[in-house]
């Protein structure tokens, strides 16, 4: 118990005493994590954008002939157990009348004296998320040819291999920025508080001589890199909530239309725990590492 | 009892810095370990406070044979040692109270007994109002003082001192000299490396003279009362 409230202690005192370092590697964790963050942001939402827009994705299938009910049905029900349908909605011939008169608007009087069965019906097929890409949408175009009943298909072939490609250069930008952040983040951090120990060699050495055990030296280092880190990260969560509520928020809600500024949002309680862990995490380490080099007995 | 057998030390650059050095020291001695700059006297007292690891030979210390012990008996062992250097080796941004009371933290001693022991400590070198000062608040002496109650504190079986005297004018120097007689007297092995012919003429006891890395004599001191004549 006596050991427990000497490293706590010990843990508050160092950080007090040495308030220059204990700020600098705070603040550099916090730049180093808030980067990362914002980064994480950035990509979440376009992220979600992109899922947005996918919703989109769908294939239609045009009936020539309208079918029985009972003959409708059991091309729904067979439709929905292909792999990754996710919803199947038949739209009649009346419904697609309505729906084009709907989109045309003020000229909606050029449909006037026509008659609903110049356009077929269709059915409407939704894909489950995973395969909403042009892989996915052409796999289950070539299961519908299957059924001889089904000629005709839109699926906008030249729109998915736009987002195709949009989302391929997302995700290898965001990998590799990201890794690369990663990696910077480490580096800074590791850096930083393997600078704060070797500023603090010779307290390490004086501890060794009075007869302190290597766990009784290091302890206290590994708690204050772990609170060090875990403050930063928090003051990294804060700055990045600034610059999400200034230039995200607030600077897009002026560019964009309020639907799409109100779908951006910041990192989910989720993310934000685990940034707190990974700055703690970060810390730890990055004070082990150095103190296995200078604690020696 | 420590004793040194055939006891070698080559660093890793390549430079011999002790031979082939063999020698005992009795429970309660006062040995000076004197010679040039450059002599092998830092590297003696660090092999016996396990520091560094003999290239060769082997050292017993009450007995046990320090050459391959694990770090965690290493803290232990120096658990019963008081070191005093000639840089002090304090903590500038700890008060003296703290400085003083870390040997028994280590220890993990109740809060009270280290106080008290800390009090009395400083009490004994003199610098019991200056505890809440940090060791830059101090002159060279005091600081001195404050190392030396650092290493009485814990009642050491061994105290070892590299130059304690090197940074200090001649009335501290004696001042620190005479603390360490009465930790002597009071049972405490103590081993002083220096250089300082002065302190040894003064203060004469058992000397070992190094010289390449070799013990090129092992004098007595001579006796009491010739020694009074001298002085």
């Amino acid at each position: 118990m006596e050991k427990i409230r000497y490293f706590f202690r010990r843990t508050l005192l160092s950080m007090r005493q040495s308030p220059l370092l204990c700020t600098a590697t705070i603040g550099t964790v916090a730049v180093a994590l808030m980067l990362l963050a914002f980064f994480g942001l950035i990509v979440m939402n376009i992220q979600n954008l992109a899922r947005e827009w996918s919703r989109d994705i769908q294939v239609v299938v045009y009936i020539d002939q309208v079918p029985s009910e009972e003959k409708l049905k059991e091309w729904i029900d067979q439709i929905e157990h292909y792999p990754n349908v996710e919803k199947v909605h038949y739209i009649s011939q009346q419904q697609a009348f309505e729906r084009f008169r709907k989109r045309l608007g003020q000229n909606a009087d050029l449909l006037d004296g026509l008659m609903p069965e110049i356009l077929p019906a269709a059915l409407e097929i939704s894909l489950s998320e995973q395969a909403r890409s042009r892989a996915g949408t052409e796999q289950l175009v070539k299961l519908l040819k299957s059924n001889n009943n089904f000629h005709k298909f839109r699926y906008g072939q030249e729109w998915l291999q736009r987002y195709d490609a949009f989302i391929f250069l997302l995700r290898l930008i965001g990998s590799m920025a990201g890794g690369f952040l990663i990696f910077a983040t480490l580096f800074i951090i590791s850096n930083t508080i393997k600078l704060t120990i070797y500023a603090r060699r010779e307290e390490l050495e004086i501890m060794g001589l009075i007869g302190a055990t290597p766990m009784f030296i290091k302890a206290p280092f590994m708690a204050e890199g772990a609170l060090q880190g875990a403050i930063g990260a928090l003051l990294a969560l804060g700055g990045c909530h600034l610059l999400y509520y200034f230039f995200l928020k607030k600077g897009l809600t002026a560019l964009l239309t309020t639907t799409a500024a109100a779908n951006i949002h910041f990192l989910p309680l989720s993310y934000q725990l685990g940034m707190v862990l990974l700055g703690l995490i970060l810390g730890f380490i990055a004070s082990l590492l150095p103190l296995r080099k200078f604690v020696r007995l | 009892m420590i004793q040194l057998f055939n006891v070698g030390k080559i660093y890793n650059n390549g430079v011999p810095a002790l031979h082939s050095v063999s020698v005992k020291i009795p429970s309660g001695d006062f040995v000076y370990i004197t010679g040039s700059s450059g002599a092998g006297k830092s590297t003696l007292l660090r092999l016996l406070y396990c520091a560094e690891k003999p290239s060769r030979g082997q050292i017993l210390m009450g007995g046990r044979n320090t050459t391959r012990l694990k770090p965690r008996d290493i803290a232990m062992l120096r658990r019963d040692i008081g070191f005093v250097f000639q840089d002090f080796k304090l903590l500038n941004n700890r008060s003296v109270f703290e400085n003083v009371a870390l040997p028994l933290q280590v220890q993990n001693l109740p809060r009270q007994e280290i106080a008290s022991r800390v009090y009395q400590v400083l009490q004994y070198v003199g610098l019991e109002y200056k505890l809440r000062r940090t060791p830059l608040e101090l002159s060279g002496g005091e600081q001195q003082r404050v190392a030396v109650a650092r290493a009485m504190v814990v009642n050491p079986r061994l105290l070892l001192a590299d130059e304690p005297t090197g940074n200090l004018d001649h009335d501290l120097a004696v001042e620190i000299m005479e603390m360490f007689k009465r930790i002597n007297e009071a049972g405490t092995t103590v081993m002083v490396a220096t250089h300082d012919q002065e302190i040894l003429q003064q203060f004469p006891a058992r000397t070992l003279t190094l010289h390449d890395g070799n013990i090129t004599s092992d004098s007595a001191p001579p006796p009491e009362d010739d020694n009074e004549e001298e002085v």
